[in-house]
């Protein structure tokens, strides 16, 4: 029996699935995969929002419409995308902070130390993807659709989010517990200065708690199996298959599960079987079969989909469509790979 | 100090015995309270700077939380933030263990 592969079977498996994360290096794939996913499920009659953060718009170039930075737009019937510019949200979030000390205090002007303070914070490479996860979470939590997919920006940072999300939540309750111990001193003051004690409602507080939520979700958001599939995208180059690895490992290492990989730009091995097929183009497909094979050894069952190289750059909805059907059912099976492996 | 979240409630001026007992129960809590209440508000200032250093350390640099969050948290440490770098970063000397 051959070995079918594509995201179909993974939905087979796990109907409810929801939400679904490309993650990887960019230029590899995937904005394009996330693209014909969101495409072929719309099609399928579901409401979906393919979401990316992409400083380069290429969401915008997939679907030959400026959208970046517009909100969420109708592509096609059940087909809404939404990319959003995480600098101008960062510049936003940013100016809200300094708006709000400005109001709480009444001052015209923030003190030099806070200021320096905020332009640090505003500078560091992290800000932007936090942007990011909390511009994810809101999406998700409005739960307008019924399917979400992410194009992720490079994951790094995304990981120590994970990991912290379970320390966070015990962390905080430890701080509610120094807060409350604060206020017992100021109560137990009070009481000796024969003032009146007002409990005041802790706004601090709130925000911690607040903060922690969003960790939690978004931790949960990405490591829900039932939910949601995290599948990286590769190309079978050697440094591509390193990075996948890693990542992979590092995933285990937090005890989460990534749901599969997705192999891009794949030569069709019937290519070597073509006589009429040019001697350039089966050279091509030769120097991928080591690389290939070791995709194949390396990640066997993980690989959910392969996505074959096509003849021109898949824009437009026609080769997203062309994508779409790939990646839902893959011409080139697992047995392929083996086979090709063997050689 | 201002603690954060506080309000600095002023006390109106009260005439006649009342004021004289006012007077009379400051004097007292002067003599007998003053040094409990400033112990006592001293003990909170320090867990107050403990908590800032648990959620805004990254000032100092100890990163916790990712600076996106942090900055939620930062209003509402603006009054404390000079003191408590002031004390966080101050040298220690001898002098120090001496007054304790």
């Amino acid at each position: 029996m051959a070995r079918r592969i594509g995201f179909r079977y993974l939905f087979e498996r796990s109907p409810g699935i929801r939400i679904a994360i490309f993650a990887g290096k960019g230029g590899l794939g995937k904005t394009t995969s996330s693209a014909a996913l969101s495409y072929r499920l719309s099609k399928m009659g579901k409401r979906v929002l393919c979401f990316s953060t992409d400083p380069q718009a290429s969401l915008s170039d997939i679907f030959e419409k400026d959208l970046f930075g517009k909100g969420e737009i109708e592509i096609s019937e059940n087909l809404y995308v939404l990319e959003i510019d995480a600098d101008k949200r960062i510049k936003e979030y940013i100016e809200s902070i300094r708006q709000k000390i400005k109001d709480m205090y009444k001052i015209e002007e923030i003190p030099r130390e806070v200021e320096d303070y905020i332009e640090s914070a505003a500078a560091e490479p992290a800000m932007y993807e936090s942007a990011v996860y909390d511009a994810m979470l809101d999406v998700v939590s409005q739960s307008k659709y019924d399917f979400y997919v992410f194009d992720m920006p490079p994951f790094g940072h995304g990981i120590r989010m994970v990991a912290m999300a379970d320390i966070l939540s015990k962390w905080v309750d430890k701080i509610t517990e120094a807060r409350r111990q604060a206020y017992e001193y100021e109560k137990a003051a009070s009481r000796l200065k024969r003032e009146k004690y007002t409990e005041r409602e802790d706004q601090l507080l709130k925000e911690l708690e607040n903060i922690r939520d969003r960790i939690v979700s978004f931790s949960k958001l990405i490591t829900d199996p039932k939910g949601t599939a995290f599948t990286m995208v590769l190309v079978p180059e050697k440094m591509a298959i390193v990075d996948t690895e890693r990542a992979l490992k590092m995933f285990e290492e937090l005890g989460l599960r990534m749901s599969g990989v997705v192999v891009n730009q794949v030569y069709p091995p019937v290519i070597l079987r073509d006589p009429r097929a040019p001697e350039y183009l089966k050279k091509k497909v030769e120097a991928q079969i080591p690389m290939l094979r070791e995709i194949y050894e390396k990640f066997g069952d993980l690989i959910l989909a392969i996505i074959p190289m096509f003849r021109r750059e898949p824009r437009g909805l026609e080769m997203i469509e062309e994508v779409s059907k790939e990646l839902w059912e893959s011409t080139i099976t697992l047995d392929d790979l083996e086979e090709l492996s063997r050689r | 100090m201002i603690t954060i979240g506080d309000n600095v409630e002023e006390t109106s001026g009260k005439k006649g015995f009342r004021g004289l007992f006012s007077r009379l129960s400051e004097a007292i809590y002067g003599m007998a309270l003053h040094g409990q209440v400033t112990a006592i508000m001293k003990e909170k200032m320090y867990i107050e700077y403990l908590f800032m250093l648990m959620t805004i350390g990254d000032m100092m640099g100890i990163p916790i939380l990712p600076p996106y969050y942090t900055l939620r948290l930062l209003p509402y440490m603006v009054p404390n933030i000079k003191g408590w770098k002031l004390r966080m970063l101050r040298e220690r000397d001898f002098t120090d263990i001496v007054t304790g």
